[in-house]
């Protein structure tokens, strides 16, 4: 119960600092963090398939809506959510990924979830700027908008991690 | 069936993540105009990137058999251009003989089948004859129109020139800036580029590099047809005219095609100097 309340909590205030914090402070354009991404990447790890789909559906549903990008951060969540088992193995190995938890410091090592992140986020936000500027020619810019706004969104992750999840962790 | 259940159950993550997925990727595509426009050129993209692979391999298995027809096609080809170029040559030559037609001489063109030039009396025989009105005393001229010789003797469907390379061949030659002195022209054996120019005045202006053109004095030859152009002169030893060696302007070893040039007063001429031949005798 207390799960579903935290990870609730995690959903609003993902969805929230992403819509009335990142998309109208305008600080540059080659930072656009994507930080909603929060709630799938987070997700415990024995989540069937088809709930972490339905979440990121969700999840770019609610961005879609928001920002008033149609379909784009619903096609390229719903990719991430897909993705999210074979970069969990790759990054947290199968072993601990079938044994289940949250996905946190605590329960996957320091490195492991940095990997896990750094993975899942790039993934993310390479496959957001591809298909917003569907353009070769941008690609330095794509480049620089993606490693810069990566960083940030896994930073924000980490610290959403620390917040919602450190107590789950330990139950 | 349970096995088709169990299929459908392992798979049904896919199939609903690519339904979603299409279904917000056409979504996107459909949102403006420029996404629309992208993902349908991109799409077109990977379409014919895929149809040109398969379009690759099919040519792979064919390329045998396309060779073998290219081969059999360069062959067409080159017999189709081989006629085209031998076409080609006739009609220079013809346009040529045209023009000139316009002078008091008659021109033909005709093809030369042996020539020589390494003997002491070189001749040069061409595939027409009196059946095509060639003559005896027609002059022949190369292909760019330049002295070649004049024709001896004549049968059915083949004629024989003397050439300018044969010490019995008579012409006159003049250069052409200064037309009021002239001389003879004869080959001295030797080089089958070079004539001599004998008895040209001593003061005529001469220098290396004059075009050597001829008279009209003779029978054969039309005036001013090009015979070759000054390689060097001297005077003789009483200095009284110039001997000048001429380097040729047909090029004697590659002939291949030729202009057959006829004076139509040259019979009434040579009757009349029969006449006073038989007169003075």
């Amino acid at each position: 119960m207390y799960r579903l309340f935290a990870y609730t909590l995690l959903f609003v205030v993902a969805m929230l600092f992403q819509i009335f914090f990142f998309d109208n402070l305008a600080i540059s354009i080659y930072l656009s963090p994507l930080i909603y991404i929060a709630f799938v990447a987070l997700l415990p790890m024995e989540t069937p398939p088809i709930v972490v789909l339905a979440c990121g559906l969700l999840s770019g549903l609610t961005m879609d809506w928001s920002m008033g990008l149609e379909g784009i951060n619903t096609a390229v969540t719903l990719f991430s959510a897909f993705s999210r088992r074979m970069v969990m193995n790759l990054s947290i190995g199968k072993e601990t990924v079938r044994e289940g938890g949250v996905p946190t410091v605590w329960k996957v090592g320091n490195y492991s979830f940095i990997l896990y992140l750094v993975l899942f986020v790039a993934l993310h936000h390479l496959c957001f700027f591809l298909l917003e500027s569907l353009s070769w020619e941008l690609l330095p810019i794509v480049l620089l908008r993606f490693v810069l706004s990566s960083a940030v969104s896994i930073c924000f992750i980490w610290l959403f991690s620390q917040l919602f999840l450190s107590k789950l962790s330990s139950l | 069936m349970d096995k088709l259940l169990e299929f459908i159950r392992s798979i049904y993550v896919v199939v609903v993540f690519i339904l979603l997925e299409v279904a917000a990727l056409s979504y996107y595509a459909r949102s403006n105009a420029y996404t629309q426009a992208r993902l349908l050129t991109r799409s077109n993209q990977v379409v014919g990137g895929v149809q040109g692979l398969f379009t690759s391999v099919r040519t792979f298995w064919q390329l045998g058999a396309e060779n073998r027809r290219l081969t059999e096609q360069i062959i067409a080809l080159e017999e189709e251009l081989t006629a085209y170029r031998e076409a080609e040559a006739e009609g220079r030559l013809r346009l040529l003989a045209d023009t000139m037609r316009r002078l008091p001489y008659y021109y033909s063109t005709a093809r030369v089948t042996t020539s020589s030039i390494n003997r002491t009396r070189n001749f040069v025989t061409i595939d027409r004859g009196s059946k095509m009105g060639v003559e005896t005393g027609m002059a022949l001229l190369a292909a760019n129109g330049a002295m070649v010789g004049h024709i001896v003797s004549v049968s059915k469907n083949y004629a024989v020139a003397l050439t300018i390379l044969n010490p019995q061949f008579q012409a006159s030659g003049k250069l052409s800036h200064n037309p009021d002195y002239y001389g003879s022209i004869r080959w001295e054996g030797g080089d089958y580029r070079y004539v001599t120019m004998d008895e040209l005045s001593k003061y005529a202006d001469i220098h290396v590099g004059d075009k050597v053109i001829s008279t009209g004095f003779s029978d054969y030859f039309p005036a001013d047809i090009p015979i070759g152009e000054v390689e060097s002169f001297q005077l003789n030893e009483t200095g009284t005219y110039y001997t000048v060696r001429v380097r040729l302007a047909a090029d004697m070893s590659s002939l291949s095609n030729v202009i057959l040039a006829r004076n139509p007063n040259s019979p009434e001429l040579k009757g009349l100097e029969a006449k006073l031949k038989k007169r003075y005798q």
